[in-house]
Formats: C-alpha cells, sequence, structure tokens
C-alpha cells in the first residue's frame, strides 16, 4: 500500500517524467549532431587528380592538354620480340591535402592491326596495382576490363607504366591506337 | 564560413518545448488533466522519430521539404505553449500564472524561434522565400507580446487613453 502511494506521487510521476525527458533529449540531441556531420563533411572535386609529365615524358611523346584531365603518349614504340618499358611517361596526380581518392583505369577504345602487335598494357603503380593490358593472339584483340580501385594519397603522384611488344612478324610503321580513361571516385 | 543550422535544427527545438511542457504540467497537474503530461512526452517522441526520419532520407528529401515539415513541428509545439497559456488565463480566471507562463514560457519560446528561423533564413541566403515568413514571425511575436500584455493587464489600457486624453 506503501509503495503502492509512493509510485503514485506527484514527485514519483515528476522523476519519471525527468528521466524520459532527459533521455528523449539527449537521443535527440545526439541524431541531430549525428545529421550535422554527415551534412558538414567537405567534398572534394575531381580537379584535386590530373595528369603530370613525367620524366619520360619528352620519350613517350606526352602531351597534356584540356586542364590536365587528357593526354596522349604519341610516340611509345614497340618491337618485335622486345618488351618495350616506358617507366614514367605520365603520371597521375592527387593534389589534395589531405584526402585520399580511389582511381581505376578503364577501357574505351581500341584500334590497330591483331597480326602486328602481342601486347599493350597501362599499369598504375600505387601501394596496390591497377592495369589494363590489352593482348594480341595474332588475329584478335582482347580487350581488358576496368581495373579495380586503388587509393591515390593527398599530395603524391604515381607513374602510369606502359609496356609494348610487337609481333614477331609485325610490319614497320604499324599504328595501334588506344583511348582508356582514369576514373576518380569522389 | 559561418556554421549552419540544419533544418532538423526547428524538430529538436520543437521536441525540447514539448518536454518543458511535459515537465511542467506535471507540476500543475491540478490544473490539467492527468494524461496531458504523457501526451507531451508522446509528442516529444514524435519529434525524436521525425529527426531518425530525416536521418535516414536526408539524400532523399530536398531542403525546401526538410525546412517546412521540420518548421511545421516547431510551429505546433509553439501552439500547445500559446494554448496552455490561453487556458490559463480564460477558462481558470488565474491571471497572475497566466502572466507567469506569458512571461517565462510564451513569449521567449516564440522569441527563440523567431531568432533561429531568422538566421536560418539568413545563412541559407533564402532559396526559398524566407523573408516574408521572418517578418511575419517578427510582426506575430510583438502582436503577441502586446497583446498578451494588454489582455492580462486590461489596466494597461485605461492608462493609454488617459494619456491620450491628456495630450
Amino acid at each position: 500500500m506503501q509503495v503502492k502511494k509512493i509510485l503514485s506521487s506527484k514527485s514519483m510521476k515528476f522523476l519519471t517524467l525527468l528521466l524520459s525527458s532527459m533521455l528523449i533529449a539527449s537521443a535527440s540531441a545526439l541524431v541531430y549532431y549525428s545529421l550535422n556531420m554527415t551534412s558538414t563533411i567537405t567534398t572534394a572535386t575531381a580537379d584535386n587528380v590530373y595528369f603530370v609529365d613525367g620524366a619520360d615524358a619528352l620519350t613517350a611523346g606526352t602531351s597534356i592538354f584540356n586542364n590536365n584531365k587528357s593526354a596522349t603518349l604519341a610516340s611509345l614504340k614497340a618491337y618485335p620480340n622486345m618488351t618495350m618499358s616506358y617507366d614514367d611517361p605520365l603520371r597521375v596526380r592527387n593534389n589534395h591535402t589531405s584526402t585520399s581518392f580511389t582511381v581505376r583505369l578503364r577501357h574505351v577504345s581500341r584500334t590497330g592491326n591483331a597480326a602486328d602487335f602481342e601486347f599493350i598494357s597501362f599499369t598504375l603503380n600505387t601501394t596496390t596495382t591497377a592495369s589494363l593490358n590489352y593482348t594480341s593472339n595474332g588475329a584478335t584483340w582482347t580487350d581488358p576490363s576496368a581495373s579495380g580501385w586503388v587509393t591515390v594519397s593527398p599530395n603524391t603522384e604515381y607513374a602510369i607504366i606502359v609496356q609494348t611488344r610487337a609481333n614477331a612478324t609485325a610490319t614497320v610503321d604499324q599504328i595501334a591506337t588506344i583511348e582508356i580513361a582514369v576514373d576518380v571516385q569522389l | 564560413m559561418a556554421p549552419t543550422i540544419l533544418p532538423e535544427f526547428f524538430v529538436l527545438l520543437g521536441t525540447d518545448l514539448f518536454l518543458l511542457l511535459s515537465l511542467l504540467t506535471c507540476l500543475l497537474e491540478d490544473r490539467f488533466p492527468k494524461a496531458l503530461p504523457y501526451v507531451f512526452q508522446i509528442a516529444a517522441v514524435i519529434g525524436f522519430g521525425h529527426l531518425m526520419i530525416s536521418k535516414e532520407f536526408l539524400a532523399i528529401f530536398g531542403e525546401y521539404m526538410r525546412f517546412w515539415y521540420c518548421f511545421f513541428y516547431l510551429l505546433v509545439a509553439l501552439i500547445n505553449i500559446v494554448a496552455i497559456n490561453v487556458r490559463f488565463a480564460t477558462s481558470q480566471k488565474m491571471w497572475l500564472l497566466a502572466k507567469a507562463w506569458a512571461g517565462t514560457i510564451t513569449f521567449p519560446s516564440i522569441m527563440i524561434s523567431v531568432f533561429f528561423v531568422s538566421n536560418y533564413g539568413y545563412v541559407s541566403s533564402a532559396e526559398f522565400p524566407l523573408l516574408l515568413l521572418q517578418v511575419g514571425l517578427v510582426i506575430s511575436a510583438i502582436m503577441i507580446g502586446v497583446s498578451a500584455a494588454f489582455f492580462l493587464n486590461p489596466d494597461l489600457i485605461t492608462k493609454f487613453r488617459r494619456r491620450k486624453e491628456v495630450n
């Protein structure tokens, strides 16, 4: 009887309401805080990741245009029975001071006589490797699927390595044109 | 850049006002239905649910829509405060309590709400027609304040008239 009286007393009701009020107010504030954090994440633009010349840019005939968003490597050579490697013709730079991005290499288009080439590969060397390897069996090309995503650290440059090899029976002055894309994930 | 407040801030404010009402109506339980404090608690929980929904669908709901449903919730909380004030003043004839309520709860709550809505409109550069809303809220708050003063102290009107006649 005494317990029932205490439980139904005004102070007890008030205490219950006070506790539940504190709980609701704290939980609401916490949700609002997390909402605020969600909304104030700084978004970076793709402008932070772009191409720059590598050490072998001259040899590879690298030219960069479109605000460093596009590049052509016009002087790459391929020799029969020999793998030609350009270790640093072009670099991908993450110019952001603190944010890492993930990038991948993706096939866009390809032309060229399959009978004259064995392979042409592009490799972006970060801590992990992203590569596109175009291979020919002498009759047809095999176009690669997009590479996996790799992380490019802030304020760092990574070389895209290009390797070529012509077929043993290749004729002179044959041209293969390959277009690849470097996708940047924000 | 000035730190922005999100539209959900109005829900947070409304939730806190409902909790305040719950506690105050519990303290004044002799003058209200016994279930009223719990009704206000439920209203506060609805506000919490409101925030959760906003959080989950943040990317889907546009800011315009978020502002209006959050503002509506705050408005409901303010209407409840004013309604209790009116109840004190009219049906229960408790002038002293009505005056105290108007001075300590109704007027500050409305002014705080006006301040934050104005601030939100200013920081958001009024992507929606907020100017009208700000002006409307400020005028409403002033009108409520003046009306409450005259309503709760009718002698003020008499004093005002006398002064006019003297002039």
